[in-house]
């Protein structure tokens, strides 16, 4: 099912974003861009595609995005193809995801391991309510006072760019989120049954239960690196980081349709991505834990 | 557990947001260039903006922008949960696989990518914060949905539902006093409280990305400000060689993201089950 779902999310993305605009009151070019902004709507339609209803839309823009041809930005950087912008794009967003992952995962590895005090709970939690935008704000804050008119040079981009993967992962509970649910599956885990055996015959804790507990944190994990994509629009923009984020934020704001369907569909093939790696490590822990435990035999061995 | 506290608090932000919603102006008033940037110590109780009108309009225009839409998407949230639980509780695989699928569909998409396009796609003359609200609510309902049919699975399911039929109990006891009333509550106001803070939270997001850029916002007229617009105007405060004196404002939208989120904490925790 879990890779059914995620053949069918970067299908299902552009589908319901067309079934939309054909579902709201209107003409869908005028829409996309008001008469009073763009002019003739009627040039538009035929020039985007949006004549021949919302099957021919669809099935055009799909058959083009197979072949990685997204057309050109209608207005955000009129003219310049869409592939050429996320292109760009895509190494940002990427680092500053991948840093921000790290950090989600030093979190939960902590957990596991039980470096982090119990005391530090109640900071955490405080460090979890604080939403993106804040954080986001003193990081440029710091960015500013520490680079001032240098803040765009070389080193300047990259602080941004570590300062906005901390932000990422520390706002909206992403670190927060990592060590007390790791911690709390953990610990739920430890108070079954097989587990008190398991001690009893001097076997240690994590051996036992971290295969049955890793499907449930890896869903965990992948749940969190889709709540990082959702922040890095905010971190980009705030930070002034030219990512995927950055740029969907700059379609909606300047109603370029072609950029905000096609980095859409991006996130939700990243999304589909992070669901068939889901699967297929899952499917690697169960055949893990199916195997017979080396040194013990089977009854009917015996 | 003592739960008057947590009801307490709850109430009193709760009845603050709405009253200051309540409270809220048209128009912000009359501009004054001599009161500009005033502290809270000069004119009180917030201190004034650039032009010298005072910041409580500013706090009440705002709250009036996300009370009710971060309420309705609560109230949503919350519906969703009670329906995740009930389905679990008829013991239905075909509805829960259904269910399963609406989840792993809907729960692998980015929020903000999903709120950015509603947000495009809406025509200007009907930009509002419910729609927005309303589309992170139908995205936070995989999650409440899922606890809640956890919550209900470990009350025994359809199993419970049968115990408490056999007992001669009525549908309308088992399903709404036992099942939603006794436990699936905690969680499900919880998951509503939850998304009340988020909406807040992401319209002052989204209202201030679109002040960094001098856009107007998706989610209210121009006429109306919003917290992110204190935010705005508090920023510069942070960088000293700016020598900008609007650090109040800034407090002042730090104070009311808390109160925000106390609120939420508070009604979760006043839900609890004894």
């Amino acid at each position: 099912m879990r890779l059914f779902a995620a053949c069918l999310l970067p299908f299902i993305v552009p589908a319901v974003i067309t079934g939309f605009i054909w579902s709201l009151p209107g003409d869908p070019a005028s829409l996309i861009c008001p008469p009073s902004v763009c002019g003739g709507t009627e040039a538009l339609a035929e020039r985007w595609n949006l004549n021949g209803g919302p099957v021919q839309f669809f099935t055009g823009w799909m058959a083009n995005a197979m072949t990685l041809e997204f057309g050109n930005s209608w207005r955000l950087h009129q003219g310049l193809p869409v592939l050429e912008l996320l292109t760009e794009a895509i190494p940002t967003t990427v680092s500053l995801i991948g840093l921000a992952a790290l950090m989600v995962m030093a979190g939960a590895l902590l957990a596991t391991k039980g470096w982090l005090p119990r005391a530090l709970d109640p900071l955490l939690r405080f460090m979890g309510l604080i939403p993106a935008l804040v954080l986001a704000l003193a990081g440029a804050a710091f960015i500013e006072l520490t680079y001032g008119f240098d803040s765009f040079s070389d080193a300047g981009k990259i602080a941004r760019l570590f300062v906005g993967a901390g932000v990422l992962g520390i706002a909206d509970g992403a670190f927060t989120g990592a060590v007390l649910g790791t911690r709390t599956t953990f610990e739920t885990e430890a108070q079954q049954r097989y587990v008190g055996i398991a001690i009893l015959r001097g076997e240690r804790l994590i051996e036992n239960t971290l295969p049955n507990v890793a499907p449930a944190l890896i869903g965990q994990m992948r749940a969190r690196i889709i709540h990082l994509l959702s922040g890095a629009v905010i971190v980009e923009v705030i930070l002034r980081i030219d990512g995927i984020g950055d740029l969907l934020w700059g379609g909606t704001l300047r109603q370029d349709f072609g950029v905000v369907l096609a980095a859409a569909t991006l996130f939700a093939t990243v999304s589909a991505v992070l669901l068939v790696v889901q699967a297929v490590l899952e499917t690697l822990v169960a055949l893990h834990v199916r195997r017979a435990p080396s040194g013990v035999r089977l009854e009917r061995q015996a | 557990m003592n739960r008057r506290m947590p009801i307490a608090v709850a109430s009193v932000s709760f009845g603050a947001l709405i009253f200051a919603a309540w409270l809220a102006p048209e128009h912000l008033g009359q501009i004054t260039p001599e009161l500009a940037l005033k502290g809270p110590l000069e004119v009180g109780p917030f201190g004034t903006d650039t032009r010298g009108r005072s910041l409580v309009d500013y706090a009440t225009q705002g709250a009036a922008v996300v009370a009710l839409p971060a309420l309705s998407a609560g109230i949503l949230v919350g519906l969703f949960g009670v329906l995740g639980g009930l389905l679990r509780c008829l013991g239905s695989e075909r509805v829960n696989a259904a269910i399963q699928w609406f989840s792993e569909i809907v729960g692998a998409l980015p929020r903000m990518v999903v709120i950015l396009v509603v947000a495009l796609l809406l025509p200007r003359e009907h930009r509002s914060l419910f729609p927005l609200a309303w589309t992170w609510a139908l995205l936070a309902a995989p999650g409440a949905m899922d606890e809640a049919a956890s919550v209900a699975e470990r009350l025994g399911g359809s199993r419970f539902v049968e115990a408490l039929r056999a007992h001669g109990y009525s549908a309308r006891r088992i399903f709404l006093v036992h099942v939603v009333g006794y436990n699936l509550r905690p969680v499900v106001v919880r998951q509503g409280a939850e998304t009340m803070m988020h909406v807040v939270f992401l319209e002052i997001a989204l209202s201030y990305l679109a002040l960094a850029e001098n856009q107007p916002s998706f989610t209210h007229a121009d006429s109306l400000k919003s917290w992110a617009d204190l935010l705005k105007l508090g920023y510069p405060s942070l960088i000293p060689s700016l020598d900008y004196n609007s650090g109040h404002a800034l407090w002042l939208a730090l104070g009311l993201l808390g109160l925000v989120a106390v609120m939420s904490i508070a009604i979760g925790r006043a839900a609890r089950a004894r």
